[in-house]
């Protein structure tokens, strides 16, 4: 009886430590995969995206803004003053509302050519059919989420071609907080009995 | 008792049967002394269920009496249908309508996320919904019902439907839609008695109002709500009702039958996003295909914090709740 006890002693433990010494390995060799296959996924992702073009409809800015170059530049009214003002002489519609002290114009809008936006790190000029791509330079993980699709509007096919609303759709770059709007009406209400005029 | 006058009109009956005579056999229920000759309870129920027949065949045409469940139609009998319904629409609205069947895509499986956090309860799904679905103005009926909870709670009871103010969202609140929620274990179906509703392969929860009965059953089974009944005829202006249909989605429905969100079945299986998708101004709306590991809806599953409505019912809900930051 003892010996049988001792036996049992023995070999619970073996069995609790081989148990969890089975299902760490098992765990960590998935995990390993899961991550290894994640990361190849998401870095060839990333490859496969950032050459791909968008379908993004046109930006929204108004026409009578538009070229920048016919007042901006070296040979016009408006040389490049880096000097940050709160106070414009033109462009007073502009009130800056965008990251606070540490943001200004001149932080995304290129100064020598202001019909393009500051370029990214390969030196190419953005147009504003692709200031997503300025937008992410601070915003990356939106960046991230709008290109996968999960932040942002889209409208199309689930399955095929869609259209992407650009970030400026939605956010005025200027004063990027969404706005409040008014909200459609509320549901009628069922009817409700009258109250009777005995009370029990 | 009434084993003995039962075995006293058993008998009367074979002694008339032995001897062939034609003379009506009178039963315990007719009085001997009454001249006129009642019908007996038998004759009387036969005649009543005839009779409700009629008339329930009056108020439809001969064709929808007979016709069959969808999933058991031919193809032939679909088209005979389809044909039947555009015609009878187009003498009520005025309007040519495309009454479509398209078939589920293959390797389809629908699944859908909304983001709690960006929703601002400005409910232009709701209206979307209902112009795209041809849902009855009056009696007025919505598919989505927008909640809004006071920040950290989350107790349906205290939630609100009816909240209006000027502008939304309205600070210390957040706002929850919910609609049908196309359960993977879904509990309206299985309590459906004569196989009404189901769901499609593609994962889309379905009504075929033609064989509905109107019991309600369903409505009672769903803890969504997500079902609505259509007490009287649906009241839609000829100008407003949506002319692109499909059998099982958003053609007119009937009195007496209950109808449901179908994640837009008519655009959806011509892969076109649901209409409270497109409608969204925040965009917190997502749909896709849960078996592409590439769609919108896969990527919110794997990479996002996600929640089930009343998880803990083991409905299965194939819309999720997420929280994208």
């Amino acid at each position: 009886m003892k010996r049988t006890t001792g036996i049992r002693r023995l070999v619970l433990p073996v069995l609790i430590l081989g148990l969890v010494a089975l299902c760490l390995e098992l765990r960590t060799g998935l995990t390993q995969a899961q991550f290894q296959d994640r990361s190849e996924t998401s870095y060839e992702e990333v490859e496969r995206q950032s050459h791909k073009e968008f379908p993004v409809p046109l930006t929204p800015l108004p026409k009578t803004i538009t070229p920048c170059r016919a007042c901006h530049g070296p040979e016009k009214d408006f040389p490049v003053n880096f000097k940050r003002r709160e106070d414009l002489l033109v462009h007073r519609n502009v009130k800056l509302l965008h990251g606070g002290v540490r943001v200004w114009c001149l932080d995304c809008h290129h100064p020598d050519n202001r019909d393009y936006l500051l370029p990214l790190s390969d030196g190419k000029l953005i147009d504003f059919e692709h200031s997503y791509l300025l937008c992410g330079k601070c915003h990356g993980t939106k960046y991230r989420d709008w290109r996968n699709g999960i932040h942002g509007r889209r409208t199309g096919h689930w399955n095929g071609e869609k259209t992407y609303y650009l970030c400026v759709s939605c956010h005025d770059p200027h004063s990027p907080k969404f706005k409040p709007m008014e909200p459609m009406p509320p549901p009628r209400k069922p009817w409700a009995p009258k109250e009777s005029p005995t009370k029990h | 008792m009434s084993d003995q006058t039962g075995s006293n009109s058993s008998e009367k009956l074979r002694s008339a049967t032995e001897s062939g005579s034609q003379e009506v056999v009178k039963t315990d229920c007719t009085p001997s002394n009454n001249s006129t000759v009642l019908p007996d309870r038998r004759t009387f129920l036969a005649g009543a269920a005839s009779l409700l027949g009629m008339m329930a065949v009056g108020s439809c045409s001969w064709q929808e009496f007979f016709q069959q469940q969808f999933q058991r139609m031919s193809k032939k009998e679909i088209e005979e249908v389809v044909a039947r319904l555009q015609e009878d629409y187009k003498r009520k609205y005025g309007k040519e309508f495309v009454v479509g069947t398209e078939a589920p895509i293959d390797g389809t499986l629908f699944a859908y996320a909304l983001d709690i956090q960006r929703c601002i309860g400005c409910r232009r799904c709701v209206y979307g919904c209902v112009e795209e679905n041809n849902l009855s103005r009056d009696p007025q009926i919505q598919y989505i019902r927008v909640l809004r909870f006071k920040d950290g709670t989350m107790d349906l009871e205290q939630s609100d439907i009816y909240y209006d103010p000027e502008e939304v969202p309205e600070k210390g609140y957040y706002y929850m839609p919910v609609q049908c929620q196309h359960c993977a274990n879904a509990p309206c179906t299985k309590v459906c008695p004569v196989r009404a509703t189901w769901t499609e392969p593609d994962g889309i929860v379905v009504v075929d109002y033609n064989w509905c009965i109107g019991c309600r059953y369903c409505m009672a089974a769903c803890p969504y709500m997500g079902r609505w009944f259509n007490f009287t005829d649906p009241g839609i202006p000829s100008e407003q009702v949506n002319p692109q249909t499909h059998y099982l989605g958003n053609r007119p429905r009937m009195r007496n039958v209950v109808e449901k969100c179908t994640f837009c079945i008519q655009r959806v299986r011509k892969g076109i996003y649901p209409k409270c998708v497109e409608v969204c101004p925040v965009g917190a709306r997502k749909f896709g295909n849960l078996l592409d590991p590439n769609s919108e809806i896969s990527i919110i599953i794997r990479t996002k914090r996600v929640f089930r409505l009343k998880e803990e019912l083991n409905t299965q809900p194939r819309f999720y709740y997420f929280f994208a930051t």
